[in-house]
């Protein structure tokens, strides 16, 4: 392993652009718990003055927090399923000779060049033709034909090229398809299933267009918060919202880290 | 992206003529259809479907709150004809397009930061990349906006230093702001796709590269990037294609001179009111970017064939 | 499919004590995800009316005789704006009721998607002021089809320190070219459009003509290059009046209410041409699966304590005259309203509803307008 290191070496100019890269990505996410401590309707400078306020307000709006356990359901539904779908068709498409796989594969695409009103309208009318009511399912399949790309996308280059001599090694010594596929293939494929799952849950939990026309009474929270425009009183209240967010996944994240969990999920290390 | 990655996809062993092979070929044809069956389901109902409806509405033409389901190009014949649709079209291009190739290029080493150079919690480094997408777009823009307004923090910082006399108002309400914000908002998309494939790469390649003598560039030129150019399609296709289309970002932060061909599409769902030609506008959109890709992916292909 | 495999491994005796151990896992976690789906998809009743409204309008304190009743609100379907709502309902999404403007009223009407009001069930509707009842397009030979909530003006919003006023309060404030890249307007056509032909002044009921589609063409051309942003939506442009982005735009009332409460100093004008009076009301669906609750829930809107909260907490006008008891005047002056709500309807201009093939037409040329053609 230590050989490899004058490839590893520690690259300080790659460094400081990484450090960078971070502060510009988080910069304008930080403003968000800023302004939901300042003491106005608006986000703007001067900060006129510390309050909790709008964390006491947030408090009592039932009607977000419900609209957040939405959001939460339909992104770790849409995220394992379109992640499950999508790694069975990424490993069809690279293991098996199918007719028509260029062809399958560009349907599959098809999705990311529609644009999100148009999805919406046109699956709702075929909803409501079909005499389906409008619940979380209903945006669950959207999202679902929204997020599949994404995964296959994701999950494609991961799967095609590796080394398939472990998988015919491992149904060589008789292993049944599912093991082979559990004990071989998915630990070489985690790190883009991982990914994959961050993807379609982070797209999924910030869609709204399509939650829009295939939601009934129960809104998802970014849809919330578009509507909520209407009225300024109700927007330092989702600030405060999004900061907890923000807050209660850096604590996870650390947690989870603390607790080691993530160590063991990261084939690489044991690898090289 | 299909076209390259089925290149590479069929290996010569599964090619290999043997009467064994050839028997299990079959089952193994049908084995990747089940596999596929339960997205292609999905996507027949979510995708195929409506599509077909798309298709047939962009034929139609719009009768008051009716639609005359006789089949007529009238739509497509405005399209070509009122300067506004190809100007739009021009736009999205355009605005898609650099911010697209911006968030490649930056995004790049970023993802190549950690696929090399970071050797413990890499997980953690990915989170830590998707972690601000988890705050509602939405209020991202009221950020940004704070950032880039004409009392905004850029403003008064460059006001403050004197490097300025009045505060540059082509910041927010304009085209920089928008390809800030999207490449901003799909940062996360560039990185992941090519974080997993540049993590994909074998090691040993380098190094038997480095034994030959190459240095540090000539082995990022002949092997890392050739490798990695699978996941840098996926990461252009991710961000391109749905940036084209949209529409939300030119309309909050893109002031009058940045609306996109998306929200003529959606105006022609709104407040305008003609299905049909939102439908028939959408077709047009769908084949352009199928075009562009398609050039994308020939021009792709044909450099990284003449470097390997 | 995998279980259909471990399943035939068991059988055969194939499958490894291990790997049983790791697809009992995989199952518990599919179990433990389950309950993750939607699993409060019903939580609305389905016994309760369902209103389609803007998100603000879904809390309990509109709907007080209602939640009395039935111990419950009613549903809520929430949107961001009347057209995408439209757009939505005519895809095939039932409600029991709606929450459009006046502007559009004739072309829900003509979508054919909702019925006329029976006003005998509604024990409030003596008290609903006339004036907005009696509203263009609003009463036919059919009956009521909307029955009037909340109402305001549509005016513009200025900075009184940064925007120097010369002479009277005009519509000219937001064409004037000293402040050109520092106004704002509503960008529905909706509103921009009628605040042209007051601008332009063209007679509201001469709107549908060619030469008022020339004339407003005109002075929104004219106007163009001087705006920073389009909008959509109140708070963008209160967020770009707070942090001096702009230095006027067109607002409704309760912006500037808003503003002030926040201590910027805005002023709401009362321009010399008028200023444009909007009224959104409550639509029923043709096929409203709860009407009787769906009457009950109108009522409970049109309510003088429904309206005490609306002109309280929102600073828009409600449309029953006995909700303006509880204030004094100069508490309604301040928001823009008044005693006698009728002074403010008669000095304002109301749009009078248009066909779809104007809106179309008006929102089309509107378009390439804003898009510099």
């Amino acid at each position: 392993m230590s050989e490899l290191s004058y490839i590893k070496r520690p690259n300080r100019g790659l460094k400081i652009y990484a450090a960078a890269f971070l502060t510009v990505l988080y910069v304008p996410i930080l403003f968000i718990p800023l302004f939901s401590f300042n003491d106005s309707l608006y986000v703007k400078f001067p900060l006129s003055g510390f309050t909790f306020q709008w964390y006491i307000e947030l408090w009592e709006r039932s009607a977000v927090w419900d609209s957040l356990g939405n959001s939460m359901r339909v992104g770790v539904a849409v995220s394992i399923i379109s992640t499950i779908l999508g790694t069975l068709a990424a490993r069809a498409i690279t293991r098996s000779r199918l007719p028509g796989q260029n062809a399958i594969v560009a349907f599959v695409m098809l999705p990311l060049v529609i644009p999100g009103i148009i999805f919406g309208v046109s699956l709702l009318i075929l909803l409501s033709r079909l005499g389906v009511s409008l619940s979380l399912y209903t945006v669950t399949l959207g999202h679902l034909v929204v997020c599949l790309p994404f995964a296959v996308a994701t999950l494609l280059p991961r799967f095609e090229g590796f080394d398939k001599s472990m998988e015919e090694a491992s149904a060589d010594l008789g292993e049944n398809g599912w093991f082979t596929f559990w004990r071989v293939t998915f630990p070489l494929v985690l790190p883009g299933v991982i990914a994959s799952l961050l993807l379609t849950f982070t797209i999924s939990f910030d869609e709204f267009i399509m939650a829009f026309f295939l939601t009934g009474t129960d809104a998802t929270l970014p849809m919330f918060i578009w509507t909520q425009l209407r009225f300024p009183q109700n927007f330092p209240s989702v600030l405060a919202l999004a900061s907890i967010i923000l807050l209660v996944s850096f604590l996870l994240v650390f947690v989870a880290l603390w607790v080691g969990r993530l160590g063991l999920i990261e084939p690489e290390e044991s690898q090289s | 992206m299909a076209d390259v990655q089925m290149s590479s996809a069929p290996s010569a062993r599964s090619q290999r003529p043997s009467g064994l092979r050839s028997m299990l070929y079959k089952s193994e044809t049908a084995r990747g259809y089940l596999l596929l069956s339960p997205a292609l389901l999905v996507m027949v109902v979510g995708m195929l479907i409506p599509f077909t409806i798309l298709i047939a509405m962009s034929f139609w033409t719009r009768d008051g709150f009716d639609f005359d389901t006789t089949m007529s190009m009238a739509n497509y014949q405005t399209a070509m004809d009122v300067p506004i649709y190809n100007a739009f079209l021009a736009r999205s291009f355009w605005i898609s397009g650099i911010t697209t190739v911006a968030t490649v290029l930056l995004c790049y080493p970023m993802a190549y930061y950690v696929a090399f150079h970071v050797h413990r919690n890499k997980m953690l480094w990915i989170i830590l990349m998707t972690l601000p997408f988890w705050t509602s777009y939405l209020l991202r823009v009221f950020s940004w906006k704070v950032i880039l307004g004409y009392e905004g923090v850029i403003n008064s910082g460059l006001l403050g230093l004197g490097l300025i006399d009045a505060p540059l108002e082509f910041l927010l309400y304009s085209q920089t702001a928008v390809i800030i914000t999207l490449a901003h908002a799909w940062a996360a998309f560039a990185i992941l796709p090519m974080y997993v494939s540049l993590e994909k790469i074998d090691r040993s390649l380098l190094e038997a590269a480095a034994d030959l003598g190459d240095g540090p560039a000539r082995r990022f030129f002949r092997i890392t990037l050739p490798l990695s150019i699978p996941g840098v399609i996926s990461a252009t296709f991710l961000i391109f294609i749905p940036t084209t289309g949209d529409y939300i970002t030119p309309a909050l932060v893109g002031g009058p001179n940045s609306p996109m061909i998306g929200n003529l599409i959606q105006l022609q769902f709104g407040a305008v009111n003609n299905w049909p030609m939102g439908a028939a506008l959408s077709v047009i959109l769908t084949l352009w970017i199928a075009a562009v890709g398609l050039v994308f992916l020939f021009v792709t292909r044909k450099s990284q064939e003449s470097v390997v | 499919m995998d279980v259909v495999d471990n399943l035939n491994a068991v059988r055969n005796g194939e499958l490894s004590r291990r790997a049983f151990t790791r697809s009992l896992l995989a199952a518990g976690v599919g179990l433990m995800t389950a309950p993750l789906l939607p699993r409060r998809a019903m939580a609305s009743n389905p016994d309760e009316a369902t209103i389609f409204t803007w998100g603000g309008y879904d809390i309990a304190d509109f709907y007080p005789s209602y939640i009395e009743k039935n111990g419950v609100p009613p549903n809520f379907s929430i949107f961001g704006g009347t057209e995408e709502a439209l757009t939505k309902m005519r895809g095939g999404f039932v409600v029991d009721a709606a929450h459009p403007c006046n502007a559009g009223l004739k072309r829900w009407k003509q979508s054919g998607l909702f019925q006329p009001i029976d006003t005998s069930r509604l024990s409030n509707w003596g008290d609903v002021m006339p004036e907005l009842v009696n509203m263009a397009e609003n009463v036919d030979d059919q009956g009521t089809w909307m029955a009037p909530f909340d109402w305001g003006g549509t005016s513009i919003t200025y900075r009184t320190d940064l925007f120097e006023l010369e002479g009277e309060e005009s519509w000219d404030m937001l064409w004037d070219q000293r402040y050109g890249g520092r106004l704002g307007s509503l960008g529905s056509g909706g509103d921009a459009w009628w605040c042209g032909a007051i601008k332009a002044g063209v007679p509201f009921k001469d709107i549908a003509t060619d030469d008022a589609f020339e004339r407003i063409s005109a002075v929104m051309r004219e106007q163009r290059p001087l705006i920073r942003l389009y909008s959509d939506d109140t708070t963008t442009l209160e967020q770009a009046l707070a942090s001096g982005e702009m230095v006027a735009a067109m607002t409704w009332n309760s912006s500037a209410v808003a503003l002030q409460y926040d201590e910027v100093p805005v002023k709401f004008a009362k321009p010399k041409e008028g200023q444009l009076t909007w009224v959104c009301g409550i639509m029923l669906h043709k096929d409203a699966p709860n009407v009787d609750k769906a009457y009950e829930m109108i009522d409970a809107m049109l309510s003088p304590a429904a309206g005490q909260f609306m002109i309280g907490e929102y600073g828009y006008g409600h449309s029953n005259a006995r909700a303006f008891d509880e204030f004094d005047d100069e508490t309604l002056v301040g928001l823009g309203l008044s005693k006698n709500p009728a002074d403010i309807l008669g000095a304002g201009h109301f749009m009078i509803p248009q066909d779809q093939n104007w809106e179309s037409r008006m929102n089309e040329t509107f378009e390439m307008i804003k898009a510099g053609f």
